[in-house]
């Protein structure tokens, strides 16, 4: 169950990142009635990060950030416009498609609808042992012993679910057999897809332990993708936020969440409801004004600034590029967040509701 | 219909209900809907296929004008003989297995060469998917019966002529169904883990997309045999399709029609034969597309 | 008929109790299927009062969809309700269909998970709030149109009077629940069931949807039940919250009563599991193993028994939901005690196995699979978070 690698790779691979993605931009073509050409979508407009090997990088976006469309060009499912996908030392993006099955050995996919990513009529023997069938020679006696061992590596009993369809698992048993599938080639990379949005919240932490542990045993690196801050923050070494085809701001995961330097990134931290764990009081979420803008007609300048309550002339002239402002640490805004905001007060404030005096803030800025 | 209990209690909740009894009827009722006419597809084929071989039937040509138009039950004779006193019976077991051969082949030749050809279309996408749309787009635009009469006056009558005819608008039909299914199948994650899994094309058309497109692709074959045979049955009432004396159903309802007034049934039993089969098959390709895939 | 507005509701401060508008004693459904029955609501039991906010938590198979559903008329003719829920002085179970669709929209009225497919695409947006207006109340088309204006500025849709002739597919998610929310106030109801409502928005889109609802409470007046799995919305924004789990209530307490004290063992469970913004990267949550129990066959005692860390022997005999403390009801024989630590007892490594502790017998169900898109409950389609559970190969 080693990764094979060949002998001068060893020393390579600790300096240079696994993923360098540069410039990536994908775009589609929105058409209208009758197949006329409506207008161009900017699903991702020149985005540019690293993942270092056995890290995990969050990906958090919400809906028309491009944070799917981004996973598919940097897999390579849907070839990107332009930009650089440099896995292991080679530009993935530049090969053709008959060479991007070896690279598919090492990068594999979690999909959001676990029965989605398997097909129905297929034992769950088969699925997992698909990957194998495409990409080794073993024989059907070795590919049932690894099928049962990485079976038993996602917590499941392998002489209970070998012979089982996916129409008799349930959601959590599902999407642990698509990972037992992804990561049957031992890959270096795992990106989740939003893979456990669709599960239950007790199941959710189980498949996210799951990704822990695997993470930590097999040493794997993961883009996880998912659509709110939360869910991430467990998982992440690095967190991207993303917003209409860009990245609004991208840093060390703890930094994220304790100084967010994007206003984006603080409307959305604001926007989770829930408990605030140190006081005990129920946080009422800061309401962001505005409708999100579509992606086929972006605002100019920077993209958040219609919703911005930052937002200045400058916003919607220049477009902010994303510059560092502490080691590591990056944001695309002309006005940053300065000082490190642990909760905001307008949440504190609103966060005495019909409770009674029962609430009581504890500090107020 | 939601029932109102105030007396809560758990025996009421145990009791035998009135719905629980309906429903155990609707299911049943909608197995026979799928084992009735399936009997009766598997009798038919029994019948016409192996009933020449074992049966005693007369020969269903050649027969002397002096045993001409004898009525049913006459010994010998228990359907009774035609204007050329060839026997009824025995010409309809014939003429089925000529109508049913053409049925099937015509339907498993459109079924294998235009399900590949749409599914195909369907999975590479792109121009290969429009070029494969376009030219099967020029079949299905002639009205199919003008093209099978035509393809049939130029190659002559005859059984395989028929078939060949006939497969000429059942590809197209098929290959469309074939692709849309496809497309349906080919959006799901599961093919694109299959791609990064590394198998190639040909395990994704077979061990992927057929057998999800599979119920519909029988579906609408079964939904065929009845155009088919009624198409053929046309055919060969124009005189295009089986040639004279060979029996069919569609030639002998030509024939029949010659003698309405004076033996209608000659042409009844033909298009009874027609009509029951037809409705088996649709019966069977309704029904059965809801048991295979499990309600 | 006039929306009536009235006076900005902080005057419900804490200590008054209002009037109930909506009573359910021992709610029961059952569904039959494939020969079995499947006991989707064992005896749920709750009041609602006017102008509050009551979150209904659950997971799949909880049966909190299917009491709401109940409660609407909106379930197939395989089921089978018992029990009582008095609008008013109305009873809802056992209505006639005639009757429940008078009381559809007009005092009792549901905004679904997906706006996209409850909405008629071929349908402007307006004319569907038109028809709304227009099904129940006897106005002409033009009133209706002002009306319907009016609901669009009342759910606080930007350019409402554009948006009145713009269809569906131009709107974005936010915008569509919005009008969703129009059209289930159209006739001022004394009950809004929202069903995950916001469970398929942005976070971001969610906040400003649940500060609609809550705006909207506190100026129409109208009782909200807000359906979700997420408890972190009924932290912030419920006035009380009932959890269930297999089909009954487990826990039952005003909002701060109850999170200032969590008892039962299924809430801290959830409240465990939900990724806090504070918690060290990489580090594990506390999970639950197993899933929730065949509603088919229900073990008797507590249902969470067999997944339970707290479980004693007493569990054997199913406990009773109770007023243990001061408007705090659970029903549990071994609760949380006060004070103990936010997370529960770490299993050895983290990841439970599955089926690790329950019996090899046990038969699946399609749980803990909230699909990403509800389907629209048709008549004769059983809720999909209900399905019946199809019968596992044994190993």
């Amino acid at each position: 169950m080693s990764t094979a690698q060949p002998a001068g790779a060893q020393q390579r691979v600790e300096t240079e990142p696994l993923l360098s993605v540069r410039n990536i931009v994908q775009e589609y073509v929105s058409r209208g009635p009758g197949n006329v050409k409506a207008g161009v979508v900017h699903a991702v407009s020149d985005i540019s990060f690293d993942l270092p090997r056995g890290q995990t990088l969050g990906i958090v976006g919400e809906t028309g950030s491009g944070k799917s469309t981004l996973a598919r060009a940097i897999i390579q499912v849907e070839r990107p416009k332009s930009g650089e996908v440099v896995f292991r030392g080679q530009d993935i993006a530049a090969l053709p498609k008959r060479k991007l099955t070896k690279v598919h050995a090492q990068m594999q996919m979690v999909y959001q609808d676990p029965f989605g990513s398997l097909n129905p009529r297929w034992r769950v023997e088969d699925v997992v042992a698909e990957p194998l069938l495409g990409h080794t020679k073993q024989n059907r006696a070795q590919r049932r012993a690894r099928v049962r061992e990485l079976l038993e590596l996602v917590g499941l009993k392998p002489d209970t679910y070998l012979r089982r369809r996916p129409t008799e698992l349930s959601g959590g048993q599902a999407q642990r057999v698509a990972i037992a599938r992804a990561i049957a080639l031992n890959p270096a990379l795992i990106i989740c897809d939003e893979a456990i949005s669709s599960l239950d919240v007790l199941i959710q932490a189980q498949v996210l332990n799951l990704f822990e542990k695997l993470r930590v045993e097999l040493g794997l690196s993961y883009l996880f993708i998912a659509h709110d801050l939360a869910t991430v923050k467990q998982i992440s070494d690095q967190v991207a936020v993303m917003h209409l085809g860009q990245l609004a701001e991208i840093g060390p995961a703890q930094e994220i969440y304790r100084a967010p330097r994007h206003p984006y990134t603080r409307a959305l931290l604001d926007s989770i409801p829930g408990l605030d764990p140190q006081t005990g009081i129920a946080r009422r979420p800061v309401t962001l004004k505005g409708e999100p803008p579509s992606p086929l007609n972006p605002p100019s300048g920077c993209r958040f600034r219609t919703r911005c309550p930052r937002a200045q002339d400058l916003c919607a002239e220049v477009m902010p590029p994303l510059t560092e402002h502490d080691p590591g640490h990056f944001a695309a805004c002309h006005f940053p967040l300065e000082a490190p905001a642990v909760i905001s007060s307008e949440s504190l404030v609103a966060s005495i509701r019909r409770t009674g005096p029962a609430a009581e803030p504890i500090n107020r800025r | 219909m939601a029932v109102a209990d105030p007396a809560t209690t758990v025996a009421a909740l145990t009791s035998i209900d009135v719905s629980d009894r309906s429903i155990k009827w609707a299911r049943l009722r909608k197995r026979l809907v799928v084992w009735i006419p399936a009997g009766f597809v598997v009798l038919l084929l029994l019948v016409c296929f192996v009933g020449p071989l074992v049966l005693p039937l007369p020969p269903p040509v050649g027969g002397s004008v002096l045993e001409s138009q004898l009525p049913p039950g006459s010994p010998g004779h228990p359907l009774g003989t035609d204007v050329n006193g060839n026997d009824v019976l025995s010409r309809l077991v014939y003429g089925g297995r000529a109508s049913l051969t053409v049925a099937i082949a015509v339907n498993v030749i459109g079924l294998v060469v235009g399900g590949v050809t749409g599914a195909l279309s369907g999975y590479l996408g792109g121009t290969s998917d429009t070029i494969i749309m376009r030219v099967l787009d020029v079949f299905i635009a002639f009205p199919s019966l003008v093209l099978t009469i035509a393809i049939a006056q130029i190659l002559g009558p005859s059984l395989p002529n028929t078939i060949l005819a006939l497969t000429a608008f059942a590809i197209p039909a098929v290959a469309r169904i074939a692709r849309s299914a496809t497309l349906r199948v080919v959006n799901m994650p599961f093919v694109q883990a299959a791609e990064l899994s590394g198998s190639p094309w040909w395990r994704i058309l077979l061990r992927h997309i057929a057998p999800n497109i599979t119920p519909q692709m029988l579906n609408f074959a079964l939904l065929g045999m009845g155009i088919v045979i009624v198409t053929e049955g046309a055919l060969s009432f124009l005189g295009m399709g089986i040639p004279a004396p060979n029996p069919s159903w569609g030639n002998m309802i030509y024939e029949g029609q010659q003698s309405l007034s004076a033996t209608p049934l000659l042409v009844l039993w033909p298009s009874l034969a027609l009509l029951v089969t037809v409705l088996a098959f649709n019966l069977l390709g309704e029904n059965l597309r809801d048991e295979m895939s499990g309600r | 008929m006039t929306i009536t507005e009235r006076g900005t509701g902080h005057a419900a401060s804490a200590g008054y109790r209002s009037d109930v508008v909506l009573s359910v004693r021992d709610l029961r459904v059952r569904f039959s299927r494939a020969g079995r029955s499947v006991h989707a609501v064992n005896g749920l039991s709750y009041e609602l009062r006017a102008g509050k906010m009551l979150a209904i938590i659950g997971e799949s198979g909880s049966g909190k969809s299917v009491s709401v559903r109940a409660l609407m008329g909106l379930l197939p003719p395989s089921a089978y309700v018992a029990g009582s829920a008095m609008l008013g002085d109305i009873e809802l179970v056992g209505m006639s269909d005639k009757r429940m669709r008078e009381i559809r929209g007009a005092d009792i009225s549901m905004v679904f998970q997906d706006p996209t497919r409850s909405l008629n695409p071929t349908m402007s947006v307006g004319a569907q709030i038109t028809e709304a207006i227009r099904t129940k109340n006897t106005v002409n088309r033009k009133v209706a149109a002002e009306r319907s204006v009016e609901l669009l500025k009342l759910v606080r849709l930007p350019a409402a009077e554009r948006r009145y002739h713009e269809y569906p597919h131009q709107l974005s998610g936010g915008m569509r629940q919005r009008v969703m929310i129009a059209i289930a106030l159209a006739s001022n109801p004394k009950v809004l069931i929202a069903d995950e409502a916001t469970t398929a928005l942005d976070v971001t889109t969610q906040a400003q949807i649940m500060e609609l609802l809550v705006d909207l409470q506190d100026r129409l007046g109208t009782a909200v039940i807000m359906i979700s799995h997420d408890l972190g919305l009924a932290a912030s924004y419920a006035d009380d919250v009932l959890v269930m789990y297999a089909g009954e209530a487990v826990e039952k307490a005003e909002t701060a009563t109850l999170f200032q004290n969590v008892r039962m063992p299924y809430t801290k469970a959830l409240l465990g599991a939900i990724p806090q913004l504070t918690t060290v990267p990489h580090s594990l949550l506390t999970v639950i193993g197993g899933h929730p129990p065949d509603l088919s066959q229900i073990p008797p005692g507590c249902p969470f028994q067999p997944r339970c860390p707290r479980a004693v022997a007493k569990c054997a005999e199913h406990p009773p939901l109770a007023e243990h403390e001061p408007r705090h009801w659970y029903a549990c024989w071994n609760p949380v005690p006060s004070g103990e630590d936010w997370a529960l007892a770490q299993p050895a490594d983290g990841v439970p196995a599955e089926d690790d502790t329950l019996d090899d017998a046990e038969q699946l169900m399609t749980e803990g699979f909230v699909p990403p898109v509800e389907p629209l409950l048709t008549a004769g389609v059983i809720p999909s978070e209900d399905n019946a559970p199809k019968k596992g190969e044994q190993a």
